[in-house]
C-alpha cells in the first residue's frame, strides 16, 4: 500500500520535474514559469530558514553558553542588513570590511600552499626513477606541465624557444581538453540520469512519470498551436 | 546531398529528444550491462575499509540536490561501509537543500543500521547545515566545541561520541561528498593540516581535484556516479548507481555517435560546396 | 563611520588577526582570531537574509508595473512565506518536510539536469575536425568517452589508456588552472588589502 503523503510527493514533483524540462521544446512557456518560480520560492525561504538556524544554534546558543563575544557577530550581522536602507546603507561597510579582511585572511594564508606551493612541489617529480609505467607517467605529466605553463606567460614577448613551447603547450591543452570535456559530460549526464531515476525507483513511480511525461508533452503542443504559449508566460 | 546537409544542420531538439528516450527507456527497462571498476575506486574502497569502531569520521555533505542526483551511489555505498565498520559518523552539510539528504541515505542503508545496532548519538550524529561559508568551515576546525552545539533535531551534541572533538586533529577521515560548494574550505582547514580526506566529487571537478589528490591531501577519489556504480559493485550491493549504468553507457555513446554525424555533414557539405565552385 | 580610510584599516587588522596567528603561536592572539573566524561565519549568513529584501523588492518593482504574468511573481512571494511558515511546524514532518522533497529537490535535480542536453547539442554542433588541435581534441574526447561507459569494458579494456590520459593530460590541465587562479586570486586579494579595489568594500570611486 502507497502513502498518500508520498504519492502526492511523487505526483507533484514529477509534474513539476517535467514542467521545467519543456523550456527543452525551444519556446518559453507557462509550465517552465510555474516551476522556475516554484523553485525560486521555496528554496530562497528554505535558505532563509537554514540560515537563521545556523545563527540561532552557533551564535545564540553559544551566548547562552556565555560566549559573549559572539554578540558582536549578530551587531555587525544586523548593520550589514541596513545596506537596504539608502539613509543608514553606510553602517554596512564595517562589518563587510571586517568580514572581508577576515576571510581574505583565511583564503590567502592556505591557499598560497595548497594553489600554489604544494602543487609546484607536486609537479617536480622522478624523471629517471622507477617501473617503465611511472617514468612514461612521468615525462608526460612533467612534459604538459612545463610547455602548457609557458602557454600562459603573458609577461613576455613570446619568440624563439617560449613560441615554440608555447605551441606545444597549446596542442597538449587541446588533448587535455577532450578528457576534461567528457568528464564534463559525464557529470552533466550524471546529473541528468540521477534526476530521472528519482523518478523511476521504486516501481510504481514509472507509470506516474510517463503520465507526466505525455501531459506535459501534449499541453505544450496544445498551447503552441492556440498560440497561447507566448500569451501566458511571464514577460521576462 | 540533402542528408548531409541535414546532418549538419538539424534542430537540437532532436538531440533532445533522443538524450531523453536513450535515458529514460533504460531506466524503465534495465539491461544489465556489466560494468569494470576503476583502480581510483579500489583505492577508495580501500581508505573507507580500513575504518574501525575507534574511528571518527566527519562525512560532509557538500552539495546541493542536484549533486546528489549524481553521486547518491557513493554516499550510500560509502556509508554503508562505514556502518558496517562501526565507525563513527557525524554527518554536515554545506547546503541548505542537502538537508533532506541524510533522511534519504539512511532510509536507502536502514537493514544495515539495524543489523549493526547503529545508534543515533552513540554512533552517529546529523549535524545539519553548519558550514555555511568559509569562515564556519575554518571555526569548525580550530574550534568545535566553540561553534558545534545542537544536531540538527535541536539536541544538544554533549553526551555524544563528539564530545571527543576539538579541533582538525580529533578527526581519523574526513569525507567529502562534494560539488565544489565547500571542498575548498575543507582542504584548506582541514586537509592542509594534516587530517586524512577521501572525496566523492561530480564528474565536472574531477580535472580541478586531481591535483590536490597528486599532493596528497586526498588519500582517494571516487569518481561521478561511474565510480559510486562501481563502488556498489565492489561491496557486493547494487544500488541506483549500477542501475543506471545502462543509461550512462548509452548516453556516451549517443554522444559520440551524434559528434562523428556532425562531422560528416561537416566534410559532406564543405567537399560539396568545393565541388559546386570548381 | 563613513570614512573609506576606516573601512581599509579595519579590514587590514581583521586580515591580521586571523593571518598572523596561523604562522606565529601567540596564544590569546589566537583564541582571539578563533572568535573573529566565528564572528565572520555568523556575519555572513546575516548577509543571505537580504535574500528576502531582493526578492520581494524584484517581486514587487514587477507586479506595480503589471506586466504579462505577474502573478507568477505574486505566487512566488507567497512560496517564500509559507516555507518560512512551513518551518515554524517542525523541519522533521509535516507541511516543510512535503515542500522539500515535493518541490525543492525534485526542482534542484533537473535545473542541472537540463544542462546534459545543452551540452549534448553544443559539442555535437561544435566538435568539428577542422584542423589538428581540434582533431586531437576529439580523439582524445572519443577515447575518453568510451572508457567512461562501462560497458566498453566488455569487448575491449580502455583502462590503461583512459586512466594515462586522466592522470597526465587531465591532471596537467587542472593543476595549470589552479595555480593561474590561485595567483590571480591572490594578487586580487593584496589589492583590495592595499586599497586598490575600494567597490569591493562599497565604496564608490569618488569618495
Amino acid at each position: 500500500m502507497i502513502d498518500p503523503v508520498e504519492f502526492s510527493i511523487m505526483v507533484v514533483g514529477c509534474f513539476l520535474s517535467m514542467c521545467m524540462f519543456s523550456t527543452l521544446y525551444g519556446k518559453s512557456s507557462p509550465l517552465y514559469a510555474l516551476a522556475e518560480e516554484s523553485y525560486i520560492g521555496f528554496a530562497t525561504g528554505l535558505t532563509i530558514v537554514m540560515n537563521l538556524m545556523y545563527i540561532y544554534n552557533t551564535g545564540v546558543v553559544g551566548i547562552q553558553g556565555g560566549d559573549w563575544i559572539l554578540i558582536f557577530g549578530f551587531i555587525l550581522g544586523i548593520a550589514t542588513l541596513l545596506r537596504i536602507n539608502p539613509k543608514y546603507s553606510y553602517l554596512s561597510r564595517l562589518p563587510i570590511a571586517i568580514t572581508l579582511g577576515a576571510q581574505l585572511g583565511l583564503s590567502l594564508r592556505t591557499q598560497i600552499y595548497t594553489g600554489f606551493i604544494d602543487q609546484i612541489k607536486a609537479s617536480i617529480i622522478p624523471l629517471f626513477e622507477g617501473s617503465a609505467k611511472t617514468l612514461i607517467y612521468n615525462w608526460t605529466t612533467f612534459i604538459c606541465v612545463i610547455f602548457m605553463l609557458s602557454f600562459f606567460l603573458y609577461t613576455i614577448e613570446i619568440k624563439g624557444p617560449i613560441k615554440l613551447s608555447a605551441k606545444i603547450g597549446e596542442y597538449l591543452m587541446y588533448a587535455s581538453f577532450g578528457a576534461i570535456f567528457a568528464q564534463t559530460f559525464m557529470g552533466r549526464l550524471g546529473l541528468f540520469v540521477g534526476s530521472i531515476q528519482n523518478f523511476t525507483v521504486p516501481p510504481w513511480k514509472k507509470p506516474i512519470l510517463i503520465a507526466c511525461m505525455a501531459i506535459v508533452l501534449v499541453a505544450l503542443i496544445a498551447l503552441d498551436k492556440l498560440n497561447l504559449l507566448e500569451k501566458l508566460t511571464p514577460e521576462e | 546531398m540533402s542528408l548531409l546537409k541535414s546532418f549538419n544542420s538539424y534542430d537540437s531538439r532532436i538531440v533532445y529528444l533522443l538524450l531523453f528516450l536513450i535515458v529514460t527507456i533504460p531506466l524503465l527497462s534495465p539491461m544489465g550491462l556489466p560494468i569494470s571498476v576503476s583502480p581510483s575506486t579500489v583505492t577508495y574502497y580501500d581508505v573507507i575499509d580500513a575504518l574501525g569502531p575507534d574511528d571518527l569520521v566527519l562525512v560532509v555533505l557538500d552539495t546541493e540536490f542536484s549533486g546528489y542526483m549524481e553521486i547518491q551511489s557513493g554516499i550510500i555505498a560509502s556509508m554503508r561501509v562505514m556502518v558496517e565498520r562501526d565507525a563513527k559518523m557525524c554527518v554536515a552539510v554545506s547546503h541548505p537543500e542537502a538537508t533532506g539528504i541524510p533522511e534519504l541515505v539512511f532510509a536507502a542503508i536502514r537493514e544495515t543500521v539495524e543489523e549493526h545496532g547503529y545508534t543515533y548519538g552513540e554512533d552517529y550524529v546529523i549535524l545539519g547545515y553548519v558550514f555555511p561559508n568559509e569562515a564556519a568551515v575554518a571555526s569548525a576546525a580550530q574550534d568545535w566545541q566553540g561553534v558545534i552545539h545542537k544536531d540538527f533535531y535541536g539536541q544538544s551534541t554533549e553526551g555524544t561520541f563528539l564530545d571527543q572533538i576539538h579541533d582538525w586533529s580529533d578527526w581519523t577521515l574526513i569525507s567529502d561528498y562534494t560539488t565544489g560548494i565547500q571542498s575548498g574550505s575543507l582542504i584548506n582547514h582541514f586537509g592542509l593540516r594534516g587530517t586524512p580526506m577521501i572525496v566523492n566529487c561530480i564528474g565536472v571537478m574531477i580535472s580541478t581535484q586531481m591535483p590536490y589528490l597528486s599532493t596528497g591531501i586526498y588519500q582517494a577519489l571516487l569518481q561521478s556516479m561511474r565510480g559510486g556504480a562501481e563502488l556498489e559493485y565492489l561491496t557486493g550491493h547494487p544500488g541506483p548507481g549500477m542501475t543506471a549504468m545502462d543509461a550512462f553507457t548509452l548516453g556516451h555513446y549517443m554522444l559520440i555517435v551524434l559528434i562523428i554525424i556532425g562531422n560528416i555533414g561537416y566534410f559532406g557539405t564543405k567537399e560539396n560546396s568545393r565541388r559546386n565552385v570548381e | 563611520m563613513k570614512s573609506r580610510e576606516l573601512s581599509l584599516i579595519a579590514m587590514f587588522l581583521s586580515f591580521l588577526v586571523v593571518f598572523v596567528p596561523y604562522f606565529i603561536d601567540v596564544p590569546a592572539l589566537d583564541t582571539f582570531s578563533t572568535k573573529l573566524i566565528t564572528i565572520t561565519a555568523i556575519t555572513v549568513s546575516f548577509t543571505l537574509l537580504l535574500a528576502i529584501h531582493s526578492q520581494f523588492k524584484r517581486g514587487f518593482d514587477f507586479v506595480r508595473r503589471k506586466p504579462r504574468g505577474w502573478i507568477f511573481k505574486v505566487y512566488m512571494m507567497i512560496t517564500i512565506v509559507l516555507m518560512l511558515l512551513f518551518a515554524l511546524g517542525g523541519l522533521e514532518t509535516g507541511s516543510y518536510h512535503w515542500a522539500m522533497y515535493a518541490i525543492i529537490t525534485p526542482l534542484s535535480s533537473v535545473n542541472y539536469g537540463i544542462l546534459a542536453f545543452y551540452l549534448a547539442s553544443t559539442c555535437a554542433r561544435a566538435f568539428k575536425a577542422r584542423n589538428t588541435k581540434s582533431i586531437l581534441l576529439i580523439l582524445t574526447g572519443f577515447i575518453m568517452l568510451l572508457y567512461q561507459a562501462p560497458f566498453t569494458g566488455a569487448f575491449f579494456d580502455l583502462g590503461p589508456i583512459g586512466i594515462y590520459l586522466a592522470n597526465t593530460f587531465g591532471l596537467a590541465a587542472g593543476r595549470m588552472f589552479l595555480i593561474s587562479v590561485t595567483v590571480g586570486a591572490m594578487v586580487f586579494g593584496i589589492r583590495i588589502l592595499l586599497g586598490q579595489e575600494p567597490g569591493v568594500l562599497g565604496i564608490r570611486s569618488e569618495e
